[in-house]
């Protein structure tokens, strides 16, 4: 369970005092799949990196399985967003001048997994994404579609809870981005994670179970899932 | 990040970059291969200068003369107490006193003598030939044949190269063995009369060379002490100025201060010459050029180092995105600044192996300067010491990773939400 509790961020000082996030307060139950909605500067990317630890908000609580992480030293977090926690982003970061192996095994050499059972776990997660074939390839030969599974494969490979995904087909054709969009459900069902998909395309958000709409820094409206209190 | 992938990651990054990462190390290089050549044309030089030493005297060796008169006074008025100058000799009484003096072992006189010929048996022919007597233990180049502690035996003689010929000996290798002998005359003060003779008959132990390292090189007979004293006796018997000598040699114990020792003899009253002061000398002279083109070596390392400071800020500024992705991805900041830590490392490790590399060709050039300088076949001028290059390249990466501190505190302190910001 996530639980965001009155979180306030706000940049810059006095005149040029801009809130991004005013009192935001909700909560995703375990393994929900969650659509954040707005438009640009609305402040729903600022609300995905106060979840996730990236950023320290002034004021609030983000409570993930019982522990408030805002509370925690910037080294915890470091440990446990590599350890629950995953990114997907809508221009893929992934580095072109390596293999699709080297890739994957990133978030595996930060989580300190032993090079033993890395190996595994990273063809695991190539094939999960259908990219088996193109271990050896460099990132730079793929196509923009291939690139976005990548990030995908590279994002599951550490069995995450919790999955965020930045406006992940905002780059990609409706086809390609079909395909991305199956991925991630599948991953969260699959694996029982936590998908929270930041995004303005209404049409992804109708297939998560949760919608938060969100306008100048406020919660507009939730969508609660069924059966939720 | 375990250290093992952060030390790939590195260098995986560098190949991407191959370039800049070359371009970056050959700075180094520069100044590793003038050090480098620095430190091995000092070690050559200091093993050549102590060969030089060796060949030309004796450490443990010095040699004590009368004192001549160098106090900077004005000239003795003559008078009633003055007697018949005497310059420079030494006496029994003299060599009593130096023996007397802490850490001297031995006190040989230096015996003046002279021989009429040399000839291998009585049917062969004769030759002129002038015969030394090896008081020290100066190590001598020998042809062929050993001496025991650089000294020659009782009955043995050193004999030159030249000599080898007219001796009838193919080779140095043969006369070992063989035996020469040498008829001396005894001084005789009365003119006319036939002067006595004493043939003396040597097993040749050795056969001494020329070499460059050889500065006053004779072609002679060299025989010992013992044998040196008796034919002296022989020679001079019946003389004024029996025993009296031009010099002494004195060694000085092993271990001792030969210095301290020099030192007390002077102050006995004598002049001492020690190859010590020689070779203090020369060593200095060494140590300056050395360190001097060492210096310039460090200059070039100094300057290279604001190359590695300069590409590692390139490096932080052109992989942003990269930094910002391992920081979501839960890197610590201390893993971030080791990647570009090691990255400054493996730069320092190239251009350190580059440099000593290129350094260690410039031995093979070791031949053309002996034969250029004419020296001895075989005389290294370049001496490179391996652990010499381990500790250069070693130190090159401890430099590399200060320089990049900087650069790599920019990629730890950066901000994973400012780095991930696309548009």
């Amino acid at each position: 369970m996530i639980e965001v509790k009155n979180v306030t961020k706000t940049y810059g000082k006095k005149h040029n005092k801009f809130t991004a996030l005013n009192d935001v307060s909700f909560t995703i139950p375990d393994g929900a799949s969650v659509a954040i909605l707005g438009k640009s500067g609305s402040g729903k990317s600022t609300l995905m990196h106060a979840m996730s630890g990236l950023d320290r908000p002034e004021a609030g609580e983000v409570i993930i399985d019982g522990k408030d992480i805002l509370k925690l030293k910037t080294r915890q977090i470091d440990a446990f967003r590599s350890h629950k926690m995953s990114f997907i982003f809508q221009s893929f970061f992934v580095q072109a001048n390596e293999s699709c192996y080297d890739n994957v095994s990133l978030p595996l050499e930060i989580a300190n997994v032993s090079p033993r059972t890395r190996g595994k776990k990273i063809e695991a997660a190539l094939s999960a994404v259908e990219l088996a074939d193109k271990k050896k390839s460099r990132a730079r030969d793929l196509s923009g579609g291939q690139k976005q599974r990548l990030a995908i494969a590279r994002a599951i490979v550490n069995d995450p809870k919790v999955l965020f995904a930045d406006e992940p087909t905002g780059n990609l054709d409706s086809v390609t981005g079909d395909v991305i969009e199956k991925l991630l459900f599948d991953y969260a069902k699959n694996h029982k994670a936590t998908l929270i998909i930041v995004t303005h395309d209404a049409e992804l958000a109708a297939k998560c179970d949760m919608q938060i709409h969100i306008k100048d820094g406020k919660i507009e409206s939730i969508t609660q899932p069924k059966g939720a209190k | 990040m375990t250290i093992r992938d952060t030390i790939r990651r590195a260098g995986r990054s560098l190949r991407q970059a191959k370039a800049r990462t070359l371009l970056t190390s050959l700075a180094i290089s520069v100044g590793a291969f003038t050090v480098t050549v620095a430190l091995a044309a000092g070690a050559g030089g200091q093993a050549y200068t102590n060969d030089l030493i060796k060949n030309n005297g004796d450490a443990n060796s010095l040699s004590v003369f009368a004192q001549t008169d160098q106090d900077d006074s004005a000239p003795k008025e003559y008078g009633e107490g003055s007697k018949a100058s005497d310059p420079g000799m030494l006496n029994d009484d003299d060599l009593k006193t130096i023996k007397a003096i802490d850490n001297v072992d031995e006190v040989t006189p230096l015996y003046n003598i002279s021989a009429m010929y040399m000839t291998r048996d009585a049917t062969s022919k004769k030759y002129e030939t002038t015969v030394n007597i090896k008081a020290d233990r100066t190590e001598i180049p020998l042809a062929a044949g050993t001496l025991k502690n650089n000294e020659v035996g009782k009955g043995d003689v050193v004999v030159a190269e030249e000599y080898l010929e007219s001796l009838g000996f193919k080779s140095a290798a043969e006369a070992i063995g063989k035996t020469i002998t040498v008829r001396f005359e005894k001084s005789s003060l009365v003119p006319g009369q036939k002067a006595e003779t004493l043939d003396k008959t040597f097993k040749i132990a050795a056969v001494n060379k020329k070499t460059s390292t050889v500065l006053r090189y004779e072609e002679a007979l060299t025989i010992s002490t013992a044998d040196g004293k008796s034919i002296h006796d022989f020679q001079s018997a019946g003389q004024a100025k029996n025993n009296s000598y031009y010099g002494v040699t004195v060694r000085v114990a092993e271990n001792a201060d030969v210095k301290a020792t020099q030192t007390a003899i002077e102050n006995a009253g004598y002049t001492v010459f020690s190859l010590q002061d020689l070779q203090t000398a020369l060593f200095q002279f060494i140590d300056v050029v050395q360190y001097g083109a060492a210096g310039f070596g460090f200059l070039a390392i100094l300057a290279s180092i604001f190359g590695i400071i300069n590409t590692q800020y390139i490096s932080v500024l052109e992989r942003t995105q990269q930094i910002g992705l391992m920081k979501a991805l839960g890197a610590r900041r201390k893993d971030v600044g080791r990647l570009f830590r090691y990255e400054a490392a493996w730069v320092g490790f190239l251009g350190g192996i580059i440099g000593t590399g290129l350094a260690l060709l410039t031995n093979l050039l070791n031949p053309w300067i002996a034969s250029s300088m004419e020296l001895e076949k075989g005389t290294e001028l370049l001496k490179f010491e391996p652990l010499t290059s381990v500790i250069l390249v070693v130190s090159l990466m401890v430099i590399a990773v200060v320089a990049g501190y900087f650069p790599a505190r920019k990629a730890a302190k950066l901000d994973p939400i400012e780095a991930l910001r696309t548009e």
